[in-house]
């Protein structure tokens, strides 16, 4: 059983520990995926918005290079077609006069705002107009392409050194010494170009070089030292995409040639910054245009920043979430868990107690019938040794009995677990009950030499509605509970106590106790008495009897009476049980209960018993005295015998400390004579000891209970004559010839119901169905029957029917006596016999004597 | 064979029913009567066609008989037979039944056997 139940824990740990490892692995899971998600999409958000910037700065660096270069073009335009005009007002065809055609030329080159004009040779020289005179820097291509006849546009610098750009169209002028020139050269200050396309603006984000094609620059902007821009490349630019400076340079020389725009990402330390290259008409110029990302690097990460951070809230968000969520969700599954564990415990329990119910029971059953079997051998092989076999009969007979008692509680049990179990009540006399109960007890009590003693303490009521049967079986219960676990010379008391009932007038509250000098119970075992299918630990009761049931039959029989039972016990002092129920007053006639005025002593032990005995005595207007031992009761008669008033009639009990009731009459008797009558109060049967205590000078015997009736009937013997028409009565009725219907449908048991009756004086009619039973009255001349005895099941009509038809007929004796005989002792069918109108029902067998007592009550002589 | 022992047989309760019917004359009287008594033969008809209502009353009437004739053993498995048709618990049936019959045909065999034996004795 241990073992069992570390094993059962174990693998209560194990699925506890199996549930809280999955929750807590799968939690970690799912913040890892969470975390995950989060990472991956917030790098890949980043890197998009890197591309998007990237895609608007190309975008923005093309528009702005695309900007610089027309406005490049429409500047050099603009140059050229002033010198185109200067060209057409001046036409080379007409300039027959080189001096005109050289006034006329400075003075238009003048009024367009040229610095300087100058005829450009064959040979590569200028001849100025006007002006300073100026000079190529790389002279060879501006001398190609005027060769050619285009337009074209140059850096050179003036004599005083200034920086300017030149520009050519063709034109064939008359020059110096007869010769032609190819082209008209203008010049414009190159910081002038500058500031017109704005290369150089301080206030803005984007700067511009104009370079030539082998790095070196045209048009300079902020401070850079370098005089190739792609020396500046090789020096500032920092890897970026595993590029190193010299691939950029590689790369752009490429484009360069394939006159492609050129547009790449480069650190200048940490500074991002996009780079963007496109050729520039009329020359041999490109323009590069760098924007820094600085700002507008700050504005993305700053926005990169925040939504990082915002994924980064809703995350912990998300995961707070998810942690409630887990958390919730392990406590109700903890919950789950320990709910289920509770109910398999209590599954496990209740099915230990059946099953340790049904091994006890197999147990208990076995007994007996091993000794049944076992005893029925000893029989059968001493078959001849008449003793013997008697001895084995009587042993197979008790143990058949204890069988049948386990049977009857199993059955009892299954009744009221099925809810089948109902009351009867009817009318029932309290003493009758009590005393029914003693006769039962007794022969076990004397054959386990258990003191008994039985108490009531002013009994008024002594006729209640109760149903006898149950009540009966709860005493019982208790007694033999009280019986079983009381040692040999321990002692059972019985005692009731009537008081008044909150249910009203008609209604008075019995306090039964039943007190035992037994082993007790354990608190716990107190616990759960009440519970089916316990029985106190078989450690302590070496020999157990009974199914386990009786207690949990009792206590459903008592709440089903609306009762109350309650236990208190000691270990090893012993046990009360303490029944109350209320119990509806039967208002019988009360017979007064009085006796002719006399004086008397009632001597016991008990001083309790004495007072109430008194007081009922008293109130049958006796007036009584009482002594608490044999040698006061002696003295207080000598006393009273020398007052010459006599005791009328002296109330003795038979156990007694010091003197005993028997020894105390004797000397009573020896002193006084035989002129007081005594009587000898016992709780057990006297039969034993009738002879000695008659001998000893006792008159008669009076049984405890001693209930007011029983008082009454018992001094009534002694204080008047019998009644010879009573003792008659009492002695085995003759009912001089009534005439009783026996309704009965087996022809067996009608002939046993008429042999038992007949000898009681009775007449008897046989009718063999409800049916027939019927008609018979019906034809029968009025009080032609004194009662009738009906069998409920009977073919055709029941008995119940039957009843229902006669007392529907009409004539002055419908209400004839009709008394049930049923199989169903303990059955719902007496009810339900009184319920359709009979008076009243016998359970078979039948017994003459029960069938007497009542048809003596219902039929009158 | 005596009374008492056909009782011991039978497994039934001698002392109660030769208390109640004032001596050994009117048991042997009434308990020869029994093996005449046509409820068994009702009991069993009315189970094979399937009136319970008929069974149920020839379970009690057996019962009651057994009762009035202190037929313990017999009384107590009719007696579960009755309550089980009562309630119609027709699982119970059957099991019940054959119960009814094992003890029916010890009750029978016994007082058969006893019957014999008196006659027996008698011519001799």
């Amino acid at each position: 059983m241990k073992l069992q139940e570390e094993a059962g824990k174990n693998r209560e740990n194990q699925k506890k520990g199996n549930t809280s490892r999955f929750l807590t692995i799968s939690f970690f899971v799912v913040v890892a995926v969470c975390v995950g998600v989060f990472t991956v999409f917030t790098l890949a958000m980043s890197r998009k918005s890197d591309e998007a910037i990237n895609e608007i700065g190309t975008v923005y660096m093309t528009g702005m290079n695309e900007r610089i270069s027309m406005h490049f073009q429409t500047t050099i335009e603009s140059r050229l077609s002033r010198i185109e005009y200067l060209i057409q007002s001046v036409p080379p065809q007409d300039a027959d006069d080189y001096e005109a055609m050289c006034a006329a030329l400075s003075y238009g080159a003048e009024a367009r705002g040229l610095q300087q004009l100058a005829l450009y040779m064959d040979d590569g020289s200028f001849e100025m107009i006007f002006g300073n005179p100026i000079e190529l820097a790389d002279p060879e291509p501006f001398l190609n392409s005027m060769r050619k006849g285009e337009k074209k546009a140059a850096v050179g610098w003036d004599s005083s050194g200034e920086e300017m750009i030149i520009m050519g169209i063709s034109a064939e002028y008359p020059a110096k010494n007869g010769k032609k020139s190819i082209a008209l050269a203008a010049g414009i200050p190159a910081d002038y170009m500058k500031q017109l396309l704005a290369l150089d603006n301080e206030y803005s984000l984007v700067y511009s070089h104009i370079i030539r094609r082998d790095g070196s620059f045209v048009i300079k902007s902020r401070n850079v030292e370098e005089d190739n821009y792609f020396d500046l490349m090789r020096e500032y630019f920092q890897k970026n995409s595993g590029k190193d400076s010299e691939t950029y340079v590689e790369e752009l020389k490429q484009a360069m040639e394939k006159e492609e725009d050129y547009t790449d990402l480069f650190y200048l330390e940490t500074d991002r910054r996009h780079i963007y290259c496109s050729s520039l008409p009329y020359s041999e110029w490109y323009l590069i245009t760098v924007m820094p990302y600085g700002s507008l690097d700050q504005t993305v990460n700053k926005l990169g920043n925040e939504r990082f951070c915002l994924m980064l809230l809703s995350m912990g968000v998300i995961t707070l979430a998810l942690i409630v969520v887990f958390l919730m969700y392990f406590r109700f599954t903890q919950n789950q868990i320990h709910e289920l564990e509770r109910a398999e415990r209590e599954a496990v329990r209740a099915n230990g107690a059946k099953s340790e119910f049904l091994s006890n029971m197999s147990h208990d059953i076995r007994t007996p019938m091993n000794a049944i079997m076992g005893m029925t051998a000893i029989a059968a092989a001493n078959i001849d040794n008449q003793q013997q076999v008697r001895n084995c009969l009587k042993k197979i007979s008790l143990s058949g009995k204890h069988l049948l008692g386990l049977i009857n509680d199993i059955l009892d049990m299954s009744k009221i677990e099925s809810g089948r179990m109902s009351l009867c009540t009817e009318e029932v006399s309290i003493p009758e009950i009590m005393e029914s109960l003693v006769n039962m007890i007794q022969p076990q009590m004397k054959e386990k030499k258990q003191q008994f003693d039985i108490f009531i303490d002013h009994v008024e009521t002594e006729k209640v509605y109760c149903d006898s049967v149950r009540l009966n079986q709860v005493l019982l219960n208790l007694l033999s509970n009280a019986m079983k676990f009381t040692p040999e010379g321990g002692t059972i008391q019985v005692s009731l106590k009537e008081k008044e009932s909150p249910l009203g007038e008609n209604y008075v509250r019995m306090h039964l106790y039943v007190r035992d000098t037994g082993i007790g119970m354990t608190p716990e075992f107190m616990e759960k008495i009440f519970d089916s299918f316990t029985r106190e630990d078989s450690k302590r009761v070496r020999k157990t009897e009974g199914t386990g049931l009786g207690m949990a039959i009792t206590k459903y029989i008592v709440d089903a009476m609306k009762g109350n039972i309650e236990v208190e016990s000691q270990l090893g002092k012993g046990t009360t049980f303490h029944v109350t129920l209320d119990l509806e007053k039967a208002d019988a006639s009360k017979e007064e209960l009085r006796l002719p005025e006399c004086h008397m002593l009632v001597v016991d032990d008990d001083e309790e018993l004495c007072r109430s005995t008194a007081d009922a005595l008293t109130e049958m207007g006796i007036t009584a005295d009482w002594a608490l031992d044999g040698d006061t009761a002696i003295r207080m008669i000598e006393e009273e015998d020398r007052k010459q008033e006599n005791y009328r009639i002296i109330l003795l009990d038979w156990k007694m400390p010091e003197k005993n009731g028997i020894e105390t009459a004797r000397e009573i008797r020896r002193k006084m004579g035989n002129k007081i009558p005594i009587l000898l109060i016992s709780a057990y049967d006297w039969s034993d000891i009738e002879q000695e205590a008659r001998e000893a000078g006792v008159t008669g015997f009076i049984s405890k209970p001693l209930f007011k009736s029983t008082l009454y009937y018992g001094i009534r013997q002694c204080t008047e004559k019998p009644d010879p028409v009573n003792a008659a009565k009492n002695q085995g009725a003759d009912f001089g010839g009534a005439r009783v219907l026996v309704a009965e449908d087996n022809d067996l048991n009608w002939e046993i119901a008429e042999e038992l009756l007949s000898g009681l004086g009775l007449e008897l009619e046989h009718a063999e169905n409800g049916q027939i039973c019927v008609d018979l009255f019906r034809r029968s001349p009025e009080g032609y029957y004194a009662a009738i005895l009906m069998d409920i099941r009977m073919p055709v009509m029941t008995g119940y029917e039957a009843t229902r038809a006669i007392r529907e007929l009409k004539r002055p004796d419908a209400d004839i006596p009709i008394i049930a005989m049923t199989a169903d002792a303990f059955s719902e069918d007496a009810q339900k016999c009184l319920d359709c109108g009979m008076n009243a029902h016998v359970a078979k067998p039948i017994d003459i004597r029960e069938i007497a007592k009542l048809l003596e009550r219902y039929v009158t002589v | 064979m005596t009374l008492k022992e056909c009782y011991y047989v039978l497994e039934g309760d001698y002392e109660g029913v030769t208390g109640r019917l004032g001596g050994e004359r009117l048991v042997r009287k009434f308990i020869f009567k029994f093996l005449n008594d046509p409820s068994y033969a009702a009991l069993v008809k009315s189970l094979e066609t399937g009136d319970y209502e008929e069974a149920f009353r020839a379970a009690h009437t057996i019962k009651g008989i057994c009762q009035n004739l202190g037929f313990t053993r017999l009384g107590a498995s009719s007696s579960l037979l009755t309550e089980a048709l009562r309630h119609q618990n027709a699982e119970e049936y059957e099991a019940l039944a054959a119960l009814v019959k094992e003890d029916y045909e010890r009750t029978f065999s016994a007082i058969r056997s006893l019957q014999a034996e008196e006659n027996d004795g008698r011519t001799l």
